[in-house]
């Protein structure tokens, strides 16, 4: 008997958009491929409301020019956490599907960031992907920085503040950030597909840079930029014991991967949204920085406890040699099929596989116990505890 | 069955009818078959859809003007009369009127036939007789149940290298085709090339009357169209009308088809991946990049690449090599020939995509000896992960199950991967000819066509070769 599986995608992040492309190609087409699921399509739209609708299993539903008018006759679903997940369509002849495993497809704030995962957690479904804690470090790049420095991991020196510390006293803070070398990288924390990040050369740019990061988060970072750059990223796979792709590297043309680069440059035929043709894979970084930069990603992945599958991106210095991790997506846009396919791992193989490490982390949680019984509310009410 | 029986009420139903006529080529016979065949009319354009043509419009308003006479009648009798027997007939009228219509839509067709294709098409075709009669190229048949179109691309592109050469594009191989190229003929052309297309016994005859041959090529002999020659007896015979008819100038025949072979006479030019007459192929190779063979005979040493896929093709070419030399083109001239052939359209036709997996595209090859020769070419290739899609074969009669569990059998042999297999009629013998010799691949189902092009890219990685075996047109559903 097929599976049920939810594919979860939309959301009110900046990366909607992407998440829609990501959730169709690959993960709903391959999932389809398969033949061993029922796939339900769950689309949450700009402003919160849960669908699902066979339909959606078709991107052109997405692309349609009417498509706003036609979501709006969608019936909204509702969602029953009852010994598992329930997707309930309401009214005279409600139907209610049980979801057995879900599939999230969610970049950004609300989705990667692990709210979802929370949601998830509690519902007690299995879901693809990295849990609640891995994603919501990930998704703060601050906070990654801080783990992984912990860890003896190398990053790139930076200084972070939130809106109210830069609008209460910007100085204390362009006064910090001269610390730093110039050109610099301001970057709002939690956002991904590289969203108003940018690279500054003065403290006019700067500050206007920062100005913009603020408008998309409430938390900012500036960093080092790290020059003779070579950029690169490992997708990963696994609980575990992660079993690694190839090594990416962009053929970037503005200097860092920004969001048009990313997805819409060209990237037509490229079977993932993705554009393909902008990579180099195997990058052909040598043989010590390929081994370095592998030690790394595992390590990083480990130390984040990620499961199920994330991506590692790290900036190297082309005259130092020296590596560092830059950040990593917990949900890597189009899963890096391309990738994987030139490892030797279809859009199918790769769904499924992660559909089952999903299913294993889910196993290996619930034999963790996490109640137990107790006396302490008979023994309570009469004289105050712990006296 | 109640859905099935409502699919003939359902208003699409007479536009499906027009359609498989149109699909048919307007061959009653086919269309009648299918007919008989089909259970629901309401999905029958799967593959393609309907062509607005003048022919199809004047049918699809005969076919409504017909309906509604009947219903019209229908209700008159059932309302108007009081008479019980008058009712009931009525009521079976009402009934019967879809029934009915199938077989009325035909009468028009046989009208336009008779009275107008029938006196242009004679006319026509007398035209194109003296016109070709008096034309100075040498002409060249090719007949065969398959392979016709790739050797028929390999002399064009062989011989164009020191003739100006002409040849009817794509499957123009019936007669009305064949007026057609002759119309857009220069007049100074050295060599014609002409393939014949045989459905029914005396139609290679008729075609070889038409185009007058002087030289033949025969590329086989099998079980494709069947269905229609009840035996492959009688299709060698209409295929051997050629050698009737070239009687003691040049045939050649290819030898690795063992039903062409066996009908060959004496003096006939057998060619195969051995050679042709006293050309003697040595060191032959193929593989994604094409083939590459060495062709000697006496003195004269060939070292030929081509670009077409598959041993299969060495023969062709060096039977395409013998007519170039007996025709007086250089050595080089014939070096360039063979290189420039590379695959055609939809015959074991390569492309790779983004994400490295190589699709070779033999929708065009639907018969039992194409199949064998691709598969033994997938065979060879080794450090694959090889994929085999197909819909299985059509017209192959009552050898149907056999041929497709020997399907079955050479796939598994050959140690292919996966097998990939769209649900219809035939493809579970293949399934049963992998086990009855315990394939240790991985068999994959999926409802149609579309549903299976649209998971290869998700299925495959960078390496693997997906090969598409032929196509599954509608009026085989």
């Amino acid at each position: 008997m097929k599976k049920t599986i939810a594919v979860i995608f939309g959301g009110r992040s900046a990366e909607h958009d992407v998440s829609i492309i990501t959730a169709h190609t690959p993960i709903i087409e391959s999932l389809l491929a398969s033949g061993q699921f029922d796939v339900w399509p769950v689309y949450i739209a700009k402003d919160g409301s849960w669908y699902a609708d066979k339909q959606m299993n078709d991107l052109e539903f997405f692309k349609h020019p009417d498509f706003e008018s036609r979501l709006l006759r969608q019936k909204k679903v509702q969602l029953l956490f009852d010994r598992g997940l329930k997707i309930i369509w309401p009214g005279m002849m409600q139907k209610t599907v049980h979801i057995d495993v879900a599939f999230p497809a969610m970049h950004g704030t609300f989705g990667e960031d692990g709210s979802l995962m929370g949601l998830l957690r509690m519902a007690g479904v299995p879901f693809v992907g990295c849990d609640l804690f891995a994603s919501a470090v990930s998704m703060d790049k601050m906070l990654t920085k801080h783990v992984l420095a912990a860890e003896g991991i190398p990053v790139v020196p930076y200084v972070w503040f939130t809106k109210y510390d830069w609008e209460k006293d910007k100085k204390i803070w362009l006064e910090k950030i001269t610390a730093l070398q110039r050109p610099l990288f301001v970057k709002p924390v939690h956002l991904g597909s590289s969203i108003a990040i940018a690279k500054v050369k003065n403290d006019t740019e700067l500050e206007n840079a920062i100005e913009v990061a603020f408008h998309y988060d409430d938390k900012v970072l500036v960093e080092e930029s790290v020059e003779n750059l070579i950029e690169v990223t490992l997708p990963i796979i696994g609980n575990d014991e992660p079993q690694l792709a190839a090594i990416e590297k962009p053929r970037s043309k503005t200097g860092f991967f920004d969001y048009t680069e990313k997805y819409l440059s060209g990237g037509k035929k490229g079977g993932g949204g993705v554009n393909n043709e902008y990579s180099e894979i195997p990058a052909n970084i040598g043989e010590d920085l390929t081994k370095l930069v592998l030690d790394l990603g595992k390590k990083t992945y480990l130390t984040l406890g990620c499961s199920g599958i994330a991506r590692v991106d790290f900036l190297i210095d082309g005259s130092s040699h020296r590596v560092y991790v830059n950040e990593v997506n917990t949900l890597p846009g189009s899963l890096y099929v391309h990738n994987w396919k030139r490892a030797g791992v279809s859009g199918v193989e790769l769904v499924t596989k992660l559909v089952t490490l999903a299913e294993e982390r889910f196993k290996s949680q619930q034999e963790t116990i996490y109640t137990f019984s107790s006396d302490i509310l008979s023994k309570s009410g009469g004289s105050k505890m712990g006296e | 069955m109640i859905r099935s029986f409502l699919s003939r009420y359902h208003p699409r139903y007479i536009r499906s009818l027009v359609y498989m006529l149109q699909a048919s080529e307007y061959d009653v016979r086919d269309y009648l078959k299918w007919y008989h065949r089909t259970k629901d009319f309401t999905h029958v354009e799967r593959r393609k859809s309907l062509v607005k043509t003048g022919k199809v419009l004047l049918l699809l308003g005969m076919a409504w003007i017909v309906l509604l006479l009947l219903y019209g009648a229908a209700i008159f009798l059932w309302w108007q009369s009081d008479a019980l027997f008058a009712s009931l007939l009525g009521l079976i009228l009402l009934l019967l009127t879809p029934f009915l219509l199938a077989y009325l839509i035909v009468i028009p067709l046989g009208i336009i036939r008779f009275f107008i294709q029938l006196p242009v098409e004679y006319f026509l075709l007398r035209r194109t007789q003296q016109e070709l009669a008096t034309h100075k190229a040498v002409k060249i048949a090719i007949a065969g149940s398959f392979g016709k179109t790739s050797m028929r691309e390999i002399l064009k592109t062989v011989l164009s290298q020191g003739k100006k050469v002409a040849a009817p594009p794509e499957s123009f191989n019936t007669p009305l085709g064949i007026r057609k190229f002759v119309n857009g003929l220069a007049g100074n052309e050295e060599v014609l090339i002409f393939e014949l297309g045989e459905y029914y016994p005396g139609d290679v005859a008729a075609l070889c009357r038409l185009v007058n041959p002087q030289w033949g090529v025969i590329t086989g002999v099998n079980e494709a169209h069947l269905e229609k020659f009840k035996s492959v007896d009688a299709a060698a015979k209409t295929i051997f009308e050629l050698a009737d008819w070239l009687g003691a100038q040049p045939l050649y025949i290819n030898g690795e088809s063992n039903l062409a072979q066996k009908n060959a006479r004496p003096g006939d030019l057998i060619y195969s991946r051995s050679g042709v007459g006293e050309w003697k192929v040595e060191d032959a190779k193929s593989d994604l990049t094409g083939t590459s063979f060495v062709l000697i005979k006496g003195n004269t040493t060939f070292q030929l690449h081509s670009g077409l896929l598959g041993l299969h093709q060495v023969g062709p070419l060096a039977a395409a090599v013998d007519i170039a030399s007996r025709l007086g083109l250089s050595a080089q001239e014939i070096e360039r020939g063979v290189a420039a052939t590379k695959p055609f359209a939809h015959r074991l036709e390569p492309r790779t995509d983004q994400s490295g997996a190589v699709t070779l595209d033999d929708s065009y090859n639907g018969n039992p000896d194409g199949v064998k020769a691709v598969i033994e070419f997938l065979a060879s290739l080794k450090d694959h992960r090889r994929f085999y899609v197909t819909p299985g074969l059509v017209e192959m009669g009552r050898r149907s199950e056999a041929i497709h569990r020997e399907i079955g059998k050479q796939l598994a042999a050959a140690h292919i991967e996966k097998v990939v297999l769209i649900k219809n009629s035939v493809t579970s013998w293949v399934a049963e000819g992998l086990r009855e010799v315990h394939y240790d691949g991985e068999i994959i189902w999926f409802d149609d066509g579309l549903s299976a092009f649209a998971a290869l890219p998700h299925l495959t990685v960078k390496g693997d070769i997906v090969l598409l075996q032929n196509d599954w047109p509608d009026q085989y559903a």
